[in-house]
């Protein structure tokens, strides 16, 4: 019985390698060969930008999803981690000697770039976290806010000028509203290939999934059901609140340290890539897919990215064109808030729970096992 | 029923002293004094019971053990030390375990889940597993219902699950707020059956319950609540039969 068990263990950690390796090999050979197979970058760009707000969706999903917390401005997370990955690639770059970025060198850059995308985003998770223990709701979601904003305007209004402090060149060094375009405006290098981007958006889905169903996970959802009685089996509310902004500003920074990177991406970063918009976007995703769940916030990103694209494509043929020029003031783009509004409004009266609620897909064999 | 915590080591008692001693103890919501000075004793193996109206403080005290709620004066002190000091989560450590009013179960979390979270301070895997039979022995109910969402369950078999997560954590002490509250009869008997179960097998329980009766017969001793004072105190049965008692809390 005993060794039966064991059996099963040691087999059940053996398919788990596999699948891992597998998904390794499945990620380098995307890295070698989606040029090939997708011809138009700007396809690739898609694809890969879905991974990267897969990546958002999950990370805002601790938050939201499982603690029962609102945060409305996780772009400032993401704009944090994209500004410093940015900032190091093109660095790191310059030390390496230029050139092209190549595949090899990228696994010196990516590494320490979303490292210090992540920390410092964790970082601020952290400060950002600190109040969500005397603030709930709608208080809470407004500090949250507060900080994307004052992020975003302290990049986008940085001026040097001639007695500024060192601060204050340092940051006007980021381009202010123009955006970040590497040193000397070269454009940010950018490292992260697919493999980088699909294989750690797999690898942080299987972390997330990890989290929701760990005795972690578990505690944290408890306290957002009951406070009182979570506290009263031994949970620690002060600890896990903070913890969940860290994980999720964490989250939030490798995505958007990936993001600034990603090969086929733009060579900028922009305070306005980080605007209140971009926070909507990913509360979408999460909603859309259904709060707390995992696979639900990977559907929602997956879905939110691709119907952004379709909007755009809409707006560039002929018909809409032509109709722009008799409408000067027609913009699809804007259009598209109004789009999500519609859908969320319907959404919340058609099933508040999301597509998935808090279930995942494949969920099944776990359950069967426990 | 195992009782004995894998990981914590016996609380040491003299012999004849309390478990658990409130001495005075004042809280107040914000100017409002719930408790005026209470003082209560509860011995090693005692089923103790608190009884009084809406409002006369039973779940206000259970809180201020837990450590849910500040002190504003007095002390309670966990075989003779002072709690003072300690969180709650310290408080669970140290053997005491609440089953909070009103069914306090985590709805969305499965029944597993919920008796998971119970043994969250210790998540020692074959202690949890031991003590996951022993609950669903004591509530065959919730053994049948692993899977299901917390909140598919009925009013009594959630009283069942906050008390069953509650003894995940193989406490000492076992507080129970108004366990009958909102219950089918029928459960209601089974329930105190269970609870009287517990208390034969070692864990000493102070119970608070508007349903003097039941509480009465299940308790040794009992202490009368009545806006913020202990009113009276003494045997369980010699309350049962006094005129006072019967008038005010069992229907003449």
């Amino acid at each position: 019985m005993a060794r039966g068990r064991a059996g099963e263990k040691g087999k059940s950690r053996l398919s788990r390698l596999a699948v891992g390796v597998a998904a390794l090999g499945v990620a380098l050979l995307f890295d070698l060969f989606l040029a090939d197979f997708v011809h138009d970058s700007s396809i690739r760009q898609l694809l890969m930008l879905a991974a990267c707000n897969v990546l958002v969706a999950l990370s805002l999903n601790v938050i939201n999803g499982m603690a029962g917390q609102f945060s409305i401005g996780h772009a400032g997370f993401v704009g944090l981690g994209g500004y410093t990955s940015a900032v190091m690639a093109s660095n790191l770059h310059e030390m390496l000697g230029g050139g092209e970025p190549t595949f090899a060198r990228s696994f010196i850059v990516v590494p320490v770039c979303l490292l210090a995308s992540a920390t410092l985003a964790g970082l601020f998770g952290f400060l950002v976290g600190l109040p969500s223990l005397r603030l709930r709701g709608d208080y809470l979601a407004i500090v949250t806010l507060g900080f994307a904003e004052i992020f975003r305007l302290v990049i986008a209004t940085a001026q040097a000028g001639e007695d500024g402090s060192v601060v204050a060149r340092a940051l006007s060094r980021l381009g202010g509203q123009n955006g970040y375009m590497g040193i000397d405006n070269q454009g940010i290098p950018l490292y992260a290939g697919p493999f980088w981007v699909f294989g750690l958006a797999f690898f942080l889905g299987v972390v997330a999934w990890r989290i929701k169903f760990s005795g972690w996970g578990r505690a944290l959802r408890a306290l957002r059901e009951d406070e009182i009685a979570a506290a009263a089996v031994g949970v620690d509310p002060t600890r896990y609140k903070v913890t969940s902004f860290v994980i999720a500003a964490v989250g939030a920074g490798i995505a958007g340290g990936l993001m600034a990177i990603m090969r086929d991406g733009t060579p900028i970063v922009n305070p306005d890539n980080y605007n209140f918009q971009a926070s909507f976007d990913a509360i979408t995703m999460v909603i859309l897919g259904g709060s707390g769940s995992v696979s639900g916030a990977a559907i929602g990103g997956v879905f939110i990215t691709f119907s952004i694209k379709a909007i755009e494509q809409v707006q560039a043929t002929s018909a809409v064109q032509a109709l722009r020029r008799e409408f000067e003031s027609l913009d699809l783009n804007a259009l598209r808030m109004i789009v999500y509004a519609v859908v969320l409004v319907l959404l919340m009266v058609v099933r508040p729970e999301g597509l998935l609620g808090e279930r995942e897909l494949f969920q099944k064999k776990r359950r069967a096992r426990g | 029923m195992r009782v004995a915590h894998p990981s914590r080591a016996a609380l040491a008692i003299a012999k004849d002293a309390p478990l658990l001693e409130l001495t005075d103890v004042k809280v107040a919501y914000g100017g409002i004094k719930a408790l005026k000075g209470i003082s209560l004793r509860v011995f090693p193996g005692e089923v103790v019971a608190m009884i009084g109206a809406n409002g006369a403080g039973k779940t206000t005290t259970l809180k201020t053990i837990m450590g849910l709620l500040p002190l504003a004066g007095g002390t309670v002190k966990l075989a003779g030390r002072s709690l003072a000091e300690d969180v709650t989560e310290k408080r669970v450590a140290d053997g005491i375990s609440l089953a909070p009013e009103g069914r306090a179960i985590f709805p969305n979390l499965t029944v597993l889940e919920n008796l998971e979270l119970g043994a969250y301070l210790h998540r020692d895997t074959k202690a949890m597993k031991e003590t996951i039979e022993d609950v669903t022995a004591l509530f065959p109910r919730l053994g049948e219902r692993m899977k299901q969402e917390g909140g598919t369950l009925s009013g009594g078999e959630q009283q069942m699950l906050a008390i069953g997560r509650a003894l995940m954590a193989r406490p000492q002490l076992l507080l129970l707020d108004e366990p009958s509250l909102g219950i089918a009869p029928k459960l209601v008997q089974q329930i105190f059956r269970a609870i009287a179960e517990i208390a034969r097998s070692g864990v000493t329980i102070l119970l608070v319950e508007q349903n003097t009766r039941i509480a009465l017969a299940t308790s040794q001793r009992a202490y009368v609540l009545r806006t913020g004072e202990i009113a009276l105190e003494g045997e369980a049965k010699a309350l049962a039969s006094n005129p006072e008692i019967q008038a005010a809390y069992l229907g003449g």
